[in-house]
C-alpha cells in the first residue's frame, strides 16, 4: 500500500482537543451511566454479574472513541475498503470457524484475547465502505442503475452472510442502513419503490427460508395472545413492565417484571422495559430522546462536513444508531417483531458496545476534520 | 461554548443549518474544474435535501415510538390493559401453623398454584379441553369443556397443581389459561386432631374447630398457634377409644384428657371422625348414625349417669348437712310422682349404707336420699358453680349448651343427683371433676397452650378437706368399687367414677341397650395432676364384658391403657400403693360409726 500522503494539513492535536463536542460526549457518559444502573437494578441491586463488567468495558470504549476521534478522516476514508473486507472475511469465518453461542446461533469469532460479534462491526464498516464508494460519485452517477450495483452487493453479502449466521436484527439493519445510505447518496427514488415492491413479493421466499423461531416471533408479533406463555412470552411480559411504570415509574430497583424475573433477557434485549418500569414514561421518553439527541447531533455533523466521505460517514453512523434504538424500543413495545437488537450502551454485550462508541469516535472525526478536502478521484494521490 | 453546541440539531433547524452552509463551501476554492465542483455541488445539495428526508424520518420513527410508549405506560396498552396482571409486588403470606405444646406441627400450609381460564380467551375450547383432560386424569374432558365454554371471564379449572403438573400445563401453552398463586392446608396427623383443629376450605378459610374461630390469626400468617394438646397423648387416646369403639361394636366414643390443674386439654378425641384434608368425602351419615364433623367433647351433651355422683356427694360433704359418717338408705325404690328410683338389678345394698359405700357401689337410691338432705336450690347452685349450667366458653365454635331442668324440681333434684335430668358437654363434666379432685378450684378448660405462670387463679368450688375426702372416694370406686376390674394402673393411684347413662331416645329412656358408658379417672389420686375421660355411646356387651356395657366394664379398661401408656412418657412417678404413707392418705372407712338418716 503506498505512503498516505496528504492534500491538505492534518489540524494539530490541541486544536482537536479544543474543539471535541463535549456536549456530545457528555451525552454519551449519561447514556453508558443509565445502562450501568439499569443494569445494576437487574441484578437486584448488584455490580456483578453485569453492572460492573459494563462500567469498565464504557470506560475502556469511550477511550476508544476519542482514539477514533483524533484519526485524520483521511486514514478512515483509506481503510474503508480493507477494514469492509476484513469484516467480510470475517463473517464468513464465522461460519466456517465460529462458535456456537446461544440457541445455536453462530455470531462470535474468538481471536484470542476477545470474542468479537464481526456482525456488529460489520454495520460500521459497510457505513465506510458505502461512503467510500458514493464519495467518488456524482449524483448524476447515482442516478445510473450501474453505479448503483457495486453498493447493492456491498450490502447484500454482508447481509447474506449475516442471515446465515441467523442473525435477522443485524441483516435488517445492514439491509436499511444501506439503503439509507444510497438515498443519501442520490440512487433514484423509484428504485426504493421498486426494491420495496420486490420485497414484498420475495416475502413468501423469505418466509420459508426462516427459521422456526424466527417464524414463532413473526406470529408472535402479528398476534402475541395466540402463545402468551410461549413466543409471546417475551412480549408480553415487556407490555406489563412497560404498562405497569406508569407516568412516574415505581423507583429505582422497585421493578417487579425484572426483579422477580418475568421479563427475560431483562439484562440484553428486553433492558428498556426494565427501564420504562422503574422511571416510568418520563424516564423512557428521556432516554429515547437522549438518543435521538445523539442522531441528530450525528447528522448535524454530517451536514457540517465539507467532504461527501465525511458526510456520508456521519449520516450512515447516525443511521445506524437510530435504527438500534428503534428497532430495539419497537421491537420490546411490541411494534415490530422481535428480532434481537440491543439498546446501545444500555443492554449488556461487549461488542455492540465496542461498535457503537467507535461509530461515535469516527463521528466526532468527521467533525474535528470536517474542513479537510478529499480529492474524488484519487484522494491519496495514487 | 463548543463547536458542537453551535449546531445542536432540533427538528426544526436542521434546514436552516443547511443555508449557510452552501455559501461557505462554494466560498473555499478547489484544485477542480469549475464542472466537477459544480457536479459536487449538486450532489451535496441533493444529499441534504435526502437527509432532511431522513431526519424526517427519524423524527417520525421516533414519535411512533413515544407514543407508543405513552399508549402503554399511561393508557395501558389498547386491548390489552384488562388483562395485564402484574407479578404480586410481595412474597404472599403463607397461613400460619398449627402446633401441639411441644411444637409438632398439627396444620401447616404449602404454597401452590391455581389454574384458571378466561373462556373468552379460550381459541379452541374442544382442544384445550381435550389437552387438558389428558393431564388431569380425574377431571372429565366434559367438565373441562363446560367450564372453558362458559359466558364468564374467569372459570378455576383445578385447584393447588403439583409443580409437576404445572410445568405440564405450561408446556401445554394453552391460550387463554393463567396460574394464581395459591396455598393449601395440610393436616400431618390426618384425622386423629380432626375434630379440634376442624378445616380451612380450599381458599384457606378456617371453616370449623382452631381453623375458624382463629382464622384471623392464622391468615395473618405471623407466628405458629400453640395448642395445648399434646400429639403423643392424642394419640394414645385416639388408639384406645377406637378400640372400644370396635370392640363394643359401638356407634362412637369419645375422650379427653385435661391437665387437672391448669384446665389446658391435652387430648381430645370424638369417634367417628373425618380427614380434614378432604372434609365431605366420607359419605353422609345415614338417619340415626353419628355426623363425624360432630364433636362429641365440646358440642355433644350428655346426661352423664352417675359420674354425677361425684358432684352430688361432694355438695352433700360440702354443705355440712351430710357427713361421711352418715348412713342412709339405699334399699327401698323412691317414688315420686309416677316416677320410681331404683337401682341396678345386683346392686342393691340392703338396709342403710354409709356415704363411701354408696359411692363405690354406685347406688341411685342412696345419691338421691343424700341430697333431700341440701335441697334442690343449693345443687342447683351448686352446679351452676361447677360450671355445669351454661354454656362454656371454649376456643372452638363447636360448644354445645347443658340441658337443665326449668324448673329445677325436687324430682330434678332426685335425678341430677345421679346424672340424669341434666346434660352437659364432656368438657364441662371434667372441668368440674378436676375442679373437685385438685383441691376444690375450678379453672376454665382451654385448647391454647398456657403461658408459664398463666394458669388462671379459678374460683373455689369446695373446700380442700371436701375434696380431700371426694380423693379418697373416687380411689375405692378403682380399688373396690364399680371400677375395680379395669380401672386400676399398678404404680399410679387412680381413682376416678364410672358413668352409665340410659339414652333418651325419642323423649324416653330406652330399655338396657342403648347406653353411654363411661369412665373418668384421676392420677395420680394423692396430688392429682391428669384426669383422663372416655366414653362409649351404645356399646354392646360381649363375651369377654361377661355381656356387660357399663362404663367400669367398656371405659374404665380405656382409660387405664391411656394411664399406663401416659405415665410413663410424663414422667409421673410410680409409687407403692401399700406403702403406709399411701394408705394413710387414701384411707377410707366404709362402715364407720355414725348416725342413719331416715327418709322422709
Amino acid at each position: 500500500m503506498a505512503q498516505i500522503t496528504f492534500n491538505e494539513p492534518e489540524p494539530k492535536l490541541g486544536g482537536k482537543i479544543k474543539s471535541l463536542p463535549w456536549f456530545f460526549i457528555l451525552m454519551v457518559i449519561a447514556v453508558g451511566a443509565i445502562g450501568g444502573g439499569a443494569l445494576y437494578s437487574a441484578a437486584n441491586a448488584s455490580f456483578l454479574p453485569w453492572a460492573k463488567p459494563h462500567l469498565i468495558r464504557f470506560g475502556m470504549s469511550l477511550l476508544v472513541m476519542l482514539a477514533f476521534a483524533f484519526v485524520d478522516i483521511r486514514v478512515w476514508f483509506r481503510l474503508a475498503y480493507p477494514a469492509y473486507a476484513l469484516m467480510l472475511a470475517l463473517l464468513a469465518g464465522v461460519e466456517v470457524a465460529g462458535k456456537v453461542g446461544a440457541f445455536g446461533a453462530q455470531r462470535w469469532i474468538n481471536l484470542g484475547f476477545v470474542q468479537i460479534q464481526p456482525s456488529e462491526l460489520m454495520k460500521i464498516a459497510l457505513v465506510m465502505a458505502l461512503a467510500r464508494y458514493f464519495h467518488a460519485r456524482s449524483s448524476e452517477d447515482s442516478q445510473r442503475l450501474r453505479t448503483l450495483i457495486v453498493p447493492a452487493l456491498m450490502i447484500l453479502a454482508p447481509t447474506a452472510f449475516v442471515l446465515l449466521q441467523p442473525n435477522l436484527g443485524t441483516a435488517i439493519m445492514l439491509m436499511l442502513a444501506g439503503a439509507a445510505m444510497l438515498l443519501v447518496g442520490g440512487a433514484p427514488m423509484w428504485l426504493f419503490g421498486a426494491v420495496g415492491a420486490a420485497g414484498l413479493a420475495a416475502l413468501p421466499v423469505v418466509w420459508r427460508s426462516m427459521h422456526g423461531y424466527q417464524k414463532r416471533r413473526v406470529m408472535t408479533f402479528l398476534d402475541p395472545s395466540v402463545d402468551p406463555l410461549g413466543a409471546g412470552y417475551h412480549i408480553t411480559q415487556s407490555r406489563i413492565a412497560l404498562g405497569s411504570g406508569g407516568l412516574f415509574g415505581k423507583g429505582f430497583l422497585r421493578g417487579t417484571q425484572s426483579h422477580l424475573n418475568f421479563l427475560p433477557e431483562k439484562q440484553t434485549d428486553f433492558i428498556f422495559p426494565l427501564l420504562a418500569e422503574e422511571w416510568g414514561l418520563w424516564g423512557g421518553v428521556a432516554v429515547l430522546g437522549l438518543f435521538a439527541l445523539l442522531s441528530y447531533y450525528g447528522i448535524g455533523i454530517g451536514l457540517r462536513s465539507r467532504n461527501q466521505f465525511g458526510r456520508m460517514l456521519a449520516i450512515g453512523l447516525s443511521v445506524n444508531l437510530f435504527l438500534y434504538v428503534f428497532i430495539n424500543t419497537a421491537m420490546v413495545m411490541g411494534l415490530i417483531p422481535v428480532v434481537g437488537v440491543p439498546l446501545p450502551l444500555i443492554s449488556y454485550g461487549g461488542t455492540s458496545m465496542l461498535a457503537v462508541m467507535m461509530g461515535f469516535g469516527m463521528l466526532i472525526s468527521v467533525l474535528l476534520h470536517r474542513d479537510i478536502k478529499i480529492s474524488r478521484r484519487y484522494p491519496l494521490g495514487d | 461554548m463548543t463547536q458542537a453546541g453551535n449546531f445542536v440539531p432540533l427538528e426544526g433547524a436542521i434546514g436552516s443549518h443547511f443555508g449557510p452552509a452552501l455559501p461557505e463551501s462554494v466560498g473555499h476554492p478547489s484544485s477542480m474544474t469549475v464542472t466537477v465542483e459544480g457536479a459536487a455541488r449538486q450532489t451535496l445539495e441533493q444529499a441534504r435535501t435526502r437527509l432532511v428526508v431522513v431526519g424526517a424520518l427519524f423524527g417520525l420513527a421516533l414519535l411512533v415510538v413515544a407514543g407508543r410508549l405513552v399508549d402503554l405506560a399511561i393508557l395501558g396498552g389498547a386491548g390489552s390493559n384488562n388483562q395485564v396482571r402484574v407479578a404480586p409486588a410481595a412474597a404472599r403470606v403463607v397461613r400460619a401453623d398449627i402446633l401441639d405444646r411441644n411444637g409438632h406441627v398439627l396444620a401447616t400450609s404449602i404454597a401452590t398454584a391455581s389454574l384458571f381460564a378466561d373462556p373468552q380467551k379460550i381459541i379452541d375450547a374442544p382442544d384445550a379441553a381435550r389437552q387438558l383432560a389428558t393431564l388431569f386424569p380425574d377431571v372429565t374432558y366434559g367438565e373441562f369443556l363446560q367450564k372453558l365454554q362458559g359466558k364468564n371471564r374467569f372459570v378455576w379449572l383445578r385447584r393447588h397443581l403439583t409443580p409437576r403438573q404445572q410445568y405440564d400445563v405450561n408446556q401445554l401453552g394453552i391460550p387463554g389459561v393463567a396460574f394464581e398463586p395459591d396455598e393449601r392446608r395440610l393436616y400431618p396427623q390426618g384425622s386423629e386432631v380432626a375434630q379440634v383443629i376442624g378445616y380451612a376450605d380450599i381458599d384457606s378459610q378456617g371453616i370449623a374447630g382452631i381453623e375458624q374461630s382463629f382464622d384471623d390469626y392464622l391468615a395473618k400468617g405471623t407466628d405458629p398457634l400453640r395448642l395445648s394438646i399434646d400429639i403423643r397423648l392424642q394419640h394414645m387416646l385416639h388408639r384406645e377409644v377406637a378400640a372400644q369403639v370396635e370392640e363394643f361394636h359401638a356407634m362412637g366414643g369419645g375422650g379427653l384428657i385435661m391437665d387437672t390443674h391448669t384446665g389446658e386439654i391435652l387430648a381430645m378425641v370424638s369417634l367417628p371422625d373425618f380427614d380434614p384434608e378432604q372434609p365431605g368425602a366420607e359419605p353422609k351419615p345415614a338417619p340415626g348414625e353419628p355426623d363425624p364433623h360432630f364433636n362429641r367433647m365440646t358440642l355433644g351433651v350428655y346426661e352423664m349417669g352417675s359420674i354425677f355422683k361425684v358432684f352430688n356427694t361432694a355438695l352433700a360433704l360440702d354443705s355440712g348437712k351430710v357427713k361421711l359418717t352418715d348412713y342412709f338408705d339405699a334399699w327401698h325404690p323412691i317414688k315420686i310422682g309416677r316416677f320410681t328410683i331404683h337401682d341396678f338389678k345386683g346392686d342393691e345394698l340392703p338396709g342403710y349404707s354409709s356415704v363411701a359405700k354408696i359411692f363405690e357401689i354406685s347406688s341411685n337410691i342412696g345419691s338421691a336420699q343424700m341430697v333431700k338432705q341440701v335441697g334442690p336450690e343449693a345443687q342447683e347452685q351448686f352446679m351452676d358453680k361447677l360450671g355445669l349450667t351454661k354454656k362454656m366458653s371454649l376456643e372452638v365454635p363447636e360448644v354445645g349448651t347443658p340441658g337443665i331442668p326449668r324448673p329445677w324440681r325436687p324430682i330434678n333434684m332426685l335425678t341430677i343427683a345421679f346424672g340424669h335430668g341434666i346434660s352437659v358437654t364432656p368438657v364441662q363434666l371434667v372441668s368440674a371433676i378436676c375442679a373437685v379432685a385438685n383441691g376444690g378450684i375450678l379453672r376454665p378448660a382451654t385448647l391454647i397452650q398456657r403461658p408459664d405462670g398463666a394458669v388462671p387463679q379459678g374460683v373455689r368450688v369446695i373446700s380442700e378437706e371436701t375434696s380431700d375426702t371426694m380423693r379418697r372416694l373416687m380411689r375405692l370406686v378403682v380399688t373396690g368399687g364399680t371400677a375395680k376390674q379395669f380401672g386400676n394402673v399398678p404404680g399410679y393411684l387412680v381413682g376416678g367414677k364410672t358413668g352409665t347413662a340410659e339414652k333418651i331416645m325419642l323423649g324416653s329412656y330406652a330399655k338396657r341397650h342403648a347406653n353411654l358408658s363411661s369412665f373418668v379417672g384421676v392420677f395420680p389420686m394423692t396430688d392429682p395432676r391428669y384426669a383422663v375421660f372416655v366414653t362409649i355411646d351404645e356399646p354392646h356387651g360381649n363375651k369377654k364384658s361377661a355381656g356387660f356395657e357399663t362404663g367400669g366394664w367398656v371405659a374404665a379398661p380405656a382409660v387405664a391403657r391411656v394411664i399406663s401408656s401416659m405415665g410413663p412418657l410424663l414422667g409421673v412417678p410410680a409409687v407403692d400403693p401399700d406403702s403406709p404413707v399411701i394408705q394413710a392418705k387414701m384411707e377410707i372407712d366404709v362402715n364407720p360409726v355414725g348416725r342413719h338418716i331416715a327418709p322422709n
